[in-house]
């Protein structure tokens, strides 16, 4: 069914500084999938997640992408922000100067502004706070910390998934989320994608390694390499690489 | 008990001169809020050993402003520690000049020196020129200068806006983010939380 679509990627050619990274990618994604991209260094699997997610230095130089019926291309990164994209960034950014809380509460009214809700009252989002950090097993002291200002990589990738909680998104697109992970951290990031996924979401997994796939696991992998996709499959897919390596597809 | 003062360029007198004796602690900070446009010229004196000066600055200059600050820190005997951090946000086709002399005498050993001035530019048309100065004329200090003109940082613009946070909005947030650690010197918190409003305030109307 035409409406189960949440993205329609069609021929998608994109590059950064004059060079052309993805060389025609075509995809789909219906409600309730979860879809892996693999692939080696170089494959295009991170340019497609910034392309996704609007990353100002990358250009479009030709193709299309639906997001539920709209063009995402003519979207700004806030516009596909509130209208249900989030990406976990791969390197997330520091901001010095910034706390937790007013990042969160600036991010979040945001998208209820931009829904015709009012901002949420003081109490109501310190107790929605309180809930999305448990739920990413944060001590409450993280809220007052600033974004991201001497985390380790564990805390960095939890906090994605902290926000990920906080603005609960239609379609979630985890960069490389696994890299500098150990294997407890790995099990809090994993278990919070899980809880968020729904019948009515879709979620793309950018990743390297299998690692990760085990402990989410997806409907399709695709298989990425010099800026096409060479293979789509089953989750057996994980495992042929394993074996093989990619070079052995 | 470190006294603190805080001046504001172009409605405040400032001092030109400051002497500080032994042990005494000094934590100075100057504002130049939107539309002000004067000379500052501050002569420092560390006469006595132990003696401590912190000094902060942030300047938002988005018009036409004209700013210049000349700052000289004298070292004369050792064991003194002197800081400055200079923050600045400057854009319209405002000009900024940023003079900061570290003077450090021939006997004045142990001491530590310390001085920093950032920028931002948020036009092609502003101009910022940064000169720090170092004279140091004792073998056994610390001291370290930095300045950088940079425009807003790209990750962190894109960071925010990905989380539904519109341009402004995250402009905003950088530019306050930039200015925090300078403002954090205010050591009454009803009088920082003023600051820091009377700053925001000022901050949104350059956006």
């Amino acid at each position: 069914m035409a409406n189960d679509i949440i993205l329609k990627i069609s021929g998608l050619h994109a590059g950064i500084e004059g060079k052309e990274i993805l060389r025609g990618i075509d995809l789909e994604i219906r409600k309730g999938e979860i879809h892996a991209f693999m692939g080696p260094n170089g494959a295009g699997k991170s340019t497609l997640s910034s392309v996704l997610a609007g990353k100002p230095q990358y250009t479009v130089t030709s193709g299309s992408i639906e997001y539920m019926g709209r063009d995402l291309l003519a979207m700004s990164p806030e516009e596909r922000s509130v209208a249900g994209i989030f990406m976990s960034f791969q390197y997330p950014v520091e901001i010095p100067g910034v706390t937790i809380t007013n990042f969160m509460k600036s991010a979040v009214n945001a998208h209820r502004r931009a829904k015709g809700q009012e901002e949420l009252k003081a109490g109501d989002f310190l107790k929605l706070m309180k809930e999305k950090m448990a739920f990413v097993q944060m001590k409450s002291e993280f809220s007052k910390r600033e974004v991201n200002v001497g985390f380790s990589g564990g805390e960095k990738k939890r906090n994605e998934i902290f926000q990920m909680a906080m603005l609960d998104p239609v379609l979630s697109i985890l960069d490389e989320t696994d890299s500098g992970l150990d294997v407890d951290a790995l099990r809090i990031v994993a278990n919070g994608v899980n809880a968020l996924h729904t019948p009515e979401k879709a979620s793309i997994i950018i990743t390297h390694y299998q690692r990760l796939l085990e402990y989410i696991v997806p409907d399709i992998v695709h298989v990425l390499k010099e800026g096409r996709i060479v293979k789509t499959g089953g989750r057996e897919l994980v495992n042929l690489i394993e074996e093989n390596g990619y070079d052995g597809l | 008990m470190t006294d603190f003062r805080i001046y504001f360029a172009g409605r405040d007198d400032i001092p030109g001169e400051f002497t500080l004796g032994r042990d005494e602690k000094l934590d100075l900070l100057l504002v130049a809020l939107p539309g002000v446009s004067c000379s500052i010229a501050l002569h420092i004196t560390l006469e006595g050993e132990g003696a401590e000066v912190n000094l902060g600055g942030i300047y938002l200059c988005p018009g036409n402003e004209r700013l210049d600050i000349s700052v000289t820190m004298e070292h004369k005997v050792g064991g003194c520690i002197s800081s400055q951090d200079f923050k600045g946000i400057v854009g319209g086709t405002a000009q900024v000049g940023f003079y900061g002399r570290i003077v450090v005498a021939h006997d004045a050993q142990k001491t530590e020196a310390y001085q920093a001035d950032h920028n931002i530019l948020l036009t092609d048309t502003a101009k910022v020129t940064t000169r720090p100065q170092l004279e140091i004329y004792a073998d056994d200090v610390k001291c370290s200068h930095g300045a950088t003109v940079g425009k807003l940082d790209e990750d962190a613009q894109f960071y925010m806006r990905s989380r539904g946070i519109p341009e402004a909005e995250a402009r905003f947030l950088q530019m306050v983010s930039f200015l925090a650690p300078v403002l954090a010197m205010v050591p009454d918190e009803t009088r920082r939380a003023e600051l820091s409003e009377q700053l925001e305030t000022a901050v949104r109307s350059v956006l």
